[in-house]
C-alpha cells in the first residue's frame, strides 16, 4: 500500500515576480527518475509543503509538455504561502500529487475555446492555455478574457504579449483599478462582453477566478448562448489531504479534491445551493 | 461451526492468552467510572482485567479511536528530511464491543479504502477481529432498532456473544472467528438448542428495551429526495453553540486537519487531528473566502453528510443510532431529534 501522505522533496530553480504579491516558481525533483516520471494533465493541483509550516493544494501553472520541472504560481496568502514568497533559489520545498481531474483536451478537439480568468485564477488556466498552443490547428478559435485589479496584478506579463501573437488568437484584459500608465480596458471581466464577440453555440469555456466572479461570468456565458455542459469551472476549497479522506473540500457528496477541482456548470447545478457558494 | 459457549469466569483467562498472539483491547473501567478500551500489555495484563466491564452502558470515545486516533503523527522530520512514523500491520482484537459501535467501525473500513487508501487508518484495521458482546441495558438515547444497527448484528462480526446468565452464547459470524474458537478451543463449549433458545430470549429482551423508535428509513427517504426545509437547521444554529462535542465522539465521523509542529532543534512533526464541520474554520480559505461560513449551513453540512450524503455514497447511513451525540450536547441537541421532525413533517 502506497503513503500518500508523505511529499517528495524538490529544488527550487528559479523564481518569477509576477505581481507584488505573487510569485511563479520553477521546481525540479530532487529524485531525477521521479522529476522524468512526473506526470500530470491540465487542471490537476499538486499539496505542497514546507516542514515545519504546512501544507496546502495549489494548482499546477506549467503544461505536461515541460517535462523534468513543474511551475506554480503562487500568491502570498496564508501563513505556509508567505513562507515560501520568502524561499530562494536551491531552497527545497515538498510535494506530493498530482491530485484531482482536469480539463478535457481531447474532448474538445476543433471547437472554439473561450478562457475567462479572473486575478489568480489564470494560473491554473494557463497550463491549458499552453496546452492548446502546444498544438493550436486541432481546435478553433481561442479567446482569452483577463481581469485583475490592478495592472501590478496581472500574470505572466512577458506571456501575454506572445499569446497575443497566436494564430486566431484574441486576448483581452481589464483592471479594476487602473493606474496611470495603464491605457487599457477599465471594469471587471465580464465588462469584456460588449468588446469580444461571445455569442456561440458549441463554444467551450474555461473559467476560474474568485466566486463572485465566476458567478457572473456563468450568467454572462449562458446569456451567450453556452450550454451548461461547456462551460467547466475549476473550484476552489480549503483541502487537508487532496485524497478524499480530510472532509474539508465536500460539497454535497462530493469531494472538490477527487471529484474535482474542475466541474461543467451542469454538475455544479446540481450540487446544494448552500454549498456552491457561487451561481 | 456450531454456536458455542463460554464462560464468564472463563473471559479474562481468554483475553490474557490471546493477548500473546493479538494486541488485545477490551473494556476497562478507569477512573470516575468511564469505560474505556484499554490496550493490555506485558506487565500490566493482569492488573488491567481486574478492571474489566463488559457489562458497560455507556462508552463515551467511541471505538474509532482505536483506528484513528484523536491525534496522530504522518510523518517526521529532522533538518529537511523526512521520517515515515507508519507502523506495520498489527493483528488487533477488539474485545466487547457493542453492535451499533461495530457497524460504525465497518463504515470507517470502507471509508478509508475508497479511492485512495490511507495506510494509517487501513494498517490498524485490515487485520483485525471484532467480538461483539451485545447491549443488556440499552440507554435513553439510544436507537440502533431504528437504523437497524443493533443491538444486535446478523453479520459483519467476527464473534457475537449474547449474555445468558453465567456464560456468553458465542455466534461466529465468519471464517476468523471460527479459527479463532478453534485455536483456544479450551475455553468453549458447544452450545445446546436450549442455550440458543435462551439467547433468543436474551436477543428479544434488550431489543425490547430500546425504548427511542424513529422513523429512520422515512427521514432518509425525504433527506435524499431532498424535502427537508432549511428551517430546521436554522432552528438548531439559534441553538447550537458549535463547540463539535457531537462530532468528536461520533463513532461515524472522519475528518481532519492536518498540521506541522516544529521544535527549536529543526525537527518535528507533521500531525493529523479530529477536526469537525460545523467549526467555521474548517472551510475557510487562505484568501478568507469561506464557503460555509453561515452557522445553518455547517449544521445542514453536519446532519445531511449522514443521512444523506452517507447514504448516497454507500447505501449505508453515516448515523448508527448510537446516541453519543446527544449525551454529549451541553444544550440537549442530537441527530435523534432531527430525524425524528424530519420524518414527522
Amino acid at each position: 500500500m502506497r503513503n500518500e501522505y508523505i511529499p517528495y522533496p524538490a529544488i527550487i530553480k528559479s523564481i518569477q515576480a509576477e505581481s507584488f504579491d505573487t510569485k511563479t516558481f520553477k521546481l525540479v525533483f530532487e529524485d531525477n527518475a521521479l522529476a522524468m516520471a512526473f506526470d500530470y494533465e491540465p487542471g490537476q493541483f499538486v499539496q505542497v509543503s514546507l516542514l515545519g509550516i504546512g501544507e496546502a493544494p495549489i494548482s499546477i501553472t506549467s503544461c505536461p509538455a515541460d517535462t523534468g520541472f513543474l511551475e506554480l504560481t503562487i500568491r502570498a496568502a496564508g501563513r505556509l504561502t508567505r513562507a515560501i514568497h520568502q524561499l530562494k533559489p536551491k531552497d527545497k520545498i515538498f510535494i506530493r500529487g498530482p491530485y484531482g481531474n482536469s480539463f478535457p483536451i481531447e474532448q474538445v478537439r476543433g471547437r472554439d475555446l473561450y478562457f475567462i480568468a479572473g486575478g489568480i485564477g489564470l494560473p491554473p488556466l494557463r497550463s491549458v492555455i499552453r496546452a492548446v498552443f502546444d498544438r493550436r490547428g486541432d481546435f478553433g478559435k481561442v479567446k482569452i478574457l483577463y481581469g485583475a485589479k490592478t495592472p501590478d496584478e496581472l500574470c505572466f506579463k512577458e506571456e501575454l504579449r506572445v499569446w497575443k501573437q497566436m494564430d486566431d488568437t484574441e486576448l483581452l484584459i481589464t483592471v479594476d483599478k487602473p493606474d496611470e500608465r495603464w491605457k487599457g480596458n477599465v471594469g471587471v471581466v465580464t465588462t469584456l462582453w460588449n468588446k469580444a464577440d461571445m455569442t456561440t453555440s458549441s463554444g467551450v469555456a474555461f473559467v476560474c477566478g474568485p466566486p463572485i466572479m465566476i458567478k457572473y461570468v456563468v450568467t454572462e456565458l449562458l446569456q451567450s448562448g453556452f450550454k451548461d455542459e461547456n462551460i467547466y469551472i475549476t473550484l476552489e476549497r480549503y483541502m487537508k489531504c487532496g485524497i478524499g479522506k480530510c472532509g474539508h473540500c465536500n460539497i454535497g457528496e462530493r469531494f472538490v479534491c477527487i471529484d474535482g477541482p474542475v466541474f461543467t456548470y451542469g454538475q455544479l447545478k446540481k450540487f446544494p445551493v448552500k454549498e456552491r457558494a457561487i451561481a | 461451526m456450531k454456536e458455542q459457549l463460554l464462560g464468564k469466569d472463563s473471559v479474562k483467562a481468554l483475553c490474557m492468552s490471546a493477548s500473546d498472539r493479538w494486541e488485545t483491547y477490551v473494556p476497562i473501567e478507569t477512573i470516575g467510572q468511564d469505560v474505556q478500551f484499554i490496550k493490555l500489555e506485558n506487565q500490566t495484563k493482569e492488573i488491567t482485567l481486574d478492571k474489566l466491564n463488559l457489562d458497560y452502558e455507556f462508552l463515551l470515545v467511541p471505538p474509532k479511536v482505536m483506528l484513528f486516533p484523536q491525534i496522530e503523527s504522518l510523518l517526521k522530520f529532522q533538518d529537511g528530511k523526512i521520517i515515515e512514523t507508519v507502523k506495520p500491520q498489527a493483528r488487533r482484537l477488539f474485545f466487547g464491543l457493542r453492535a451499533c459501535d461495530v457497524k460504525a467501525m465497518l463504515f470507517m473500513d470502507d471509508f478509508f479504502k475508497r479511492n485512495f487508501e490511507d495506510i494509517y487508518y487501513l494498517n490498524r484495521s485490515m487485520e483485525k477481529l471484532l467480538v461483539i458482546v451485545g447491549c443488556k441495558r440499552p440507554l435513553e438515547n439510544c436507537f440502533c432498532t431504528s437504523v437497524k444497527t443493533g443491538p444486535f448484528l446478523e453479520k459483519g462480526f467476527d464473534l457475537q456473544l449474547i449474555d445468558i446468565g453465567n456464560k456468553y452464547l458465542v455466534e461466529i459470524g465468519s471464517k476468523k472467528g471460527k479459527e479463532f474458537v478453534a485455536s483456544y478451543g479450551r475455553f468453549f463449549d458447544e452450545a445446546s438448542e436450549d442455550d440458543v433458545e435462551k439467547s433468543n430470549t436474551a436477543k428479544c429482551n434488550t431489543e425490547q428495551a430500546v425504548s427511542l423508535r424513529l422513523d429512520f428509513e422515512k427521514a432518509i427517504k425525504k433527506f435524499c429526495e431532498d424535502k427537508v426545509p432549511n428551517q430546521i437547521y436554522e432552528r438548531i444554529a439559534q441553538r447550537c453553540i458549535y463547540c463539535g462535542g457531537c462530532l468528536y465522539v461520533c463513532p461515524t465521523c472522519t475528518c481532519f486537519n492536518v498540521f506541522d509542529e516544529q521544535n527549536a532543534r529543526f525537527g518535528g512533526s507533521r500531525y493529523r487531528n479530529w477536526d469537525a464541520c460545523v467549526f467555521e474554520g474548517y472551510t475557510r480559505e487562505a484568501s478568507g473566502h469561506n464557503p460555509r461560513l453561515e452557522k445553518w449551513v455547517r449544521t445542514s453540512r453536519r446532519y445531511e453528510h449522514k443521512l444523506k450524503y452517507d447514504y448516497l455514497t454507500t447505501k449505508m447511513s453515516g448515523c448508527v443510532g448510537c446516541g453519543r451525540c446527544l449525551s454529549t450536547c451541553p444544550v440537549n441537541i442530537g441527530i435523534s431529534q432531527v430525524i425524528e421532525e424530519v420524518a414527522k413533517n
